[in-house]
């Protein structure tokens, strides 16, 4: 028991010193995910890749593996065409592919029915057709739905906390939680489609969960030392995060036959999850440490 | 053991979702009658969509294959004379006389109250602008018209409405559950092309041009009289259309031609009057002797409806009235309307959906119980936790069957990432539970509640700005997730925190 407690011990001062230090990993890995946005938004013109439903155009998903040849078939009368497997994660067998295209959908369908010699009907595949005008006014929306949602947290974090430090760290960490998996997105080369930002939505929600925890148990709770709170609220936060985690990997690794927008939702979840380890373990809790040593709180 | 008011809150709002999605369906035995053609053997019946059917000719109907196979065997081919069939509905029986299959579509009878949402039952969904911007009344009527449109083709399942997003733009909304007909661009795309026709020649169209008024109450419109014929009761209705002069001059022009012909109904001319709508007829009327020859910019149309019943047959009869007199009023749509997003999902990719999503959600289930039993290591706070997540789903659905709520992707996924929060709250607050403080167990749950609470309001404020942004169709993954972490902090998270603490206390 006691070498156990000693030992808890030596972490805990060892936090005293090097929490500061933990502080540039995620701050450098903000920097380089904003630094890679920009680089993104100046080759592309937009802050992130985005699919048919919000850049206008077709998607028609056929089911079956059907061989390599459409798209070079539809190359020549679709220019843009580009064409996504659906492949069981488990098998690695091709169950369907989705073509996409800015083109009307009758053309579309006309074009891949003489290139594959047979008919689309109802049973063998599904349409989205999303014009231009209503798909900026999707994108634009949503981005502003966006914007209006982190600002109306950021207003209840205020209110919850009244004090200013902690409250710029929760928000600074949730908004990390949504820039640092965009980053990571941009350069996998993923199209968002509109559930997508849902997701990101959905994140914002998620993430303030653990550094509300985290500034909870720092600020209000008098027990033990300020350390040793932060250490429990850890334990807790990991366990949550872990949980969630749970909740959302299944739907991307392990069960297929799911729509992509359905998955595209839980994957970036995921990866808001992951950077919410990161932020609110490094970043906030450091920023907390730093304002409870100047303002004397042990 | 006394149970206290939160345990037996959350009980009951339990049991009450339970009857809401009414999963004794399931049980049901027969067939759900989805659609009857207009003027069939079977309508003039009285047989309508939403009966179920239960036997045919004393063979028992149990389900889909069993009905399929009934018909195949009864009418191999069209049959050379009309045959009896008795069919057994759960309220009543019918008697048709028929030479082939009735003209009704049938499904298997849903297994619960739950309302799937196109992605899960597979369909189509369009979104239709306007070329101009319309009124609230306006935008009523283009529904009134499109409804039309589609019932002609004999659809069942649609819903059509209105959507509005962030910059104030209106959209139509029409979904139709199941097959999708593959006219579906040109049904509703069009404008919507109405003619009242004698033989060949147009007498007159639909929208102002022509007509410049259409009776819809009081003396101009009306169910004049009842009377009894073989088998129901036949009401007849007539309103007043005035028709502009030169459309009246058309009409004396074509009719002064016309032969009278004599019947037992009455004097009528030989000709009917044809209406068509996009060129498909959907009703023929005739003229009465006296209108022959005569610039009359008053006319009556008239018609009936038969029923089993007199009740029944007043409410055929005004619906077919309705049905006429926004054919009259619309006729030609005055705008033209754009389709700016149309997606048609395939019924079998929608089985599959679901099929997998149930999957999902027991693997979830599965490895969340896992993890939380190593670490609390108690099974009744596993327990616990499973109870709750269970319920929060439960309820959530039990609202969407109540409110008829489609549940479609996006709904579902904001069920599921609803209950992730409420398994954050469920840990937040068994921590500070079982933790070493030295204050009371209230204190540390009340604690634990801020947390949850302050968890709650970002969540909501996140998710609001959804009902509207891109015309609601994100509403879904809203709506859910809100009503997931309501039933949370009002009715699940109250009860857990008291299971956690006698369970703490033992």
């Amino acid at each position: 028991m006691e070498t156990q407690t000693r030992s808890l011990d030596e972490k805990l001062r060892w936090y005293d010193h090097s929490y500061k230090i933990m502080l540039i990993i995620p701050v450098v890995i903000m920097l380089i995910s904003l630094v890679y946005i920009g680089y993104f938004y100046s080759k592309n013109g937009d802050i992130m890749q985005k699919d048919i439903s919000l850049s206008g155009g077709t998607a028609i998903t056929i089911q079956g593996d059907i061989g390599e040849s459409l798209e070079t078939g539809l190359k020549e009368k679709f220019p843009d065409v580009s064409i996504r497997k659906l492949a069981d994660i488990r098998t690695g067998k091709h169950i369907a592919s989705i073509v996409e295209s800015s083109s009307q959908p009758q053309e579309l369908k006309e074009g891949i029915e003489s290139v594959l010699g047979y008919n689309l009907t109802d049973e063998n595949s599904s349409t989205e057709f999303t014009g231009s005008a209503l798909s900026e006014n999707f994108y634009r929306q949503l981005l502003i739905t966006l914007i209006i949602s982190f600002i109306l947290m950021s207003i209840v974090i205020f209110i919850l906390f009244k004090t200013f430090i902690p409250s710029i760290a929760v928000i600074f960490a949730a908004f990390s939680d949504i820039v640092m998996p965009l980053a990571l997105l941009n350069f996998l080369g993923m199209s968002i489609s509109p559930a997508g930002i849902a997701a990101f939505l959905m994140l914002i929600g998620y993430s303030v969960d653990t550094d509300i925890l985290l500034t909870t148990r720092a600020l209000k709770k008098r027990e033990g030392t300020l350390n040793e709170r932060i250490f429990g609220a850890f334990k807790t936060g990991i366990l949550m995060t872990f949980t969630a985690l749970i909740a959302v990997l299944p739907a991307f690794f392990i069960v297929t036959g799911l729509p992509d927008s359905f998955r595209q939702i839980f994957l970036i979840l995921a990866l808001g999850l992951f950077a919410d380890i990161i932020n609110t373990w490094l970043t906030n809790a450091s920023i907390i440490k730093w304002y409870c040593d100047k303002k004397g709180i042990k | 053991m006394k149970l206290s008011i939160r345990i037996w809150v959350l009980i009951i709002v339990l049991f009450l979702a339970f009857l809401a999605i009414a999963p004794w369906h399931a049980f049901e035995k027969g067939v759900v009658i989805k659609s009857i053609e207009k003027n069939s053997t079977a309508s003039e019946a009285g047989m309508a969509s939403g009966m179920v059917i239960t036997s045919i000719n004393s063979r028992q109907i149990n389900n889909i294959g069993d009905y399929t196979n009934a018909m195949n065997e009864f009418f191999p081919q069209q049959l050379q004379n009309r045959t009896k069939l008795v069919v057994q509905t759960k309220t009543k029986e019918f008697i048709l006389l028929v030479q082939e299959a009735p003209r009704i579509t049938v499904d298997s009878i849903p297994s619960t109250n739950i309302k799937k949402g196109l992605d899960l039952s597979g369909g189509a969904r369009a979104l239709i602008k306007p070329e101009k911007a319309l009124s609230q009344g306006e935008m009523q009527d283009l529904i009134a018209v499109t409804a039309q449109r589609l019932n002609v083709y004999g659809l069942g399942d649609v819903t059509i409405k209105s959507a509005s997003d962030l910059q104030g733009n209106r959209y139509m909304v029409i979904e139709i559950a199941g097959a999708t007909p593959s006219e579906l661009r040109e049904l509703v795309g069009k404008q919507g092309k109405f003619e009242a026709k004698i033989g060949n020649e147009t007498v007159f169209i639909g929208g102002e041009r022509d007509i410049t008024y259409v009776g819809r109450s009081g003396q101009d419109a009306l169910i004049e009289r009842c009377f009894d014929v073989s088998g129901g009761v036949t009401c007849r209705f007539r309103f007043a259309v005035y028709l502009s002069e030169e459309a009246a001059k058309r009409h004396a022009n074509i009719t002064s031609s016309l032969k009278v012909n004599v019947s037992e109904s009455g004097r009528y001319l030989e000709s009917s009057l044809d209406l068509f709508l996009d060129d498909t007829l959907v009703d023929s009327l005739l003229i009465s002797e006296d209108l022959k020859g005569k610039v009359t910019t008053q006319i009556q149309i008239e018609g009936s409806g038969t029923a089993v019943s007199q009740e029944e047959a007043i409410k055929s009869a005004q619906e077919s009235m309705k049905k006429l007199q926004t054919i009259l009023i619309t006729g030609s749509l005055p705008y033209k309307l754009e389709i700016t997003k149309l997606d048609t999902i395939s019924p079998v990719l929608g089985k599959e959906f679901t099929k997998n999503l149930i999957f999902l959600a027991l693997v979830v289930f599965i490895l969340i119980s896992a993890v939380l039993f190593v670490r609390y290591r108690k099974i009744k706070i596993t327990l616990a936790i499973i109870l709750t997540m269970f319920s929060e789903a439960l309820i959530t659905m039990g609202i969407a069957a109540l409110i008829r709520w489609n549940l479609d992707a996006p709904s579902i996924a904001g069920i599921i990432a609803g209950m992730g929060t409420g398994v954050n709250d469920q840990i937040v607050i068994i921590d500070e539970a079982i933790s070493h403080a030295q204050i009371s167990l209230k204190e540390k749950i009340k604690r634990a509640l801020f947390v949850v609470f302050a968890a709650f309001f970002t969540i909501v404020v996140a998710m609001l700005p959804l009902f509207w942004a891109g015309a609601g169709l994100l509403k879904g993954f809203a709506l859910t997730t809100i009503l997931t972490v309501t039933a949370g902090i009002l009715i699940t998270r109250p009860a857990f925190a008291n299971i956690i603490s006698r369970i703490q206390k033992e």
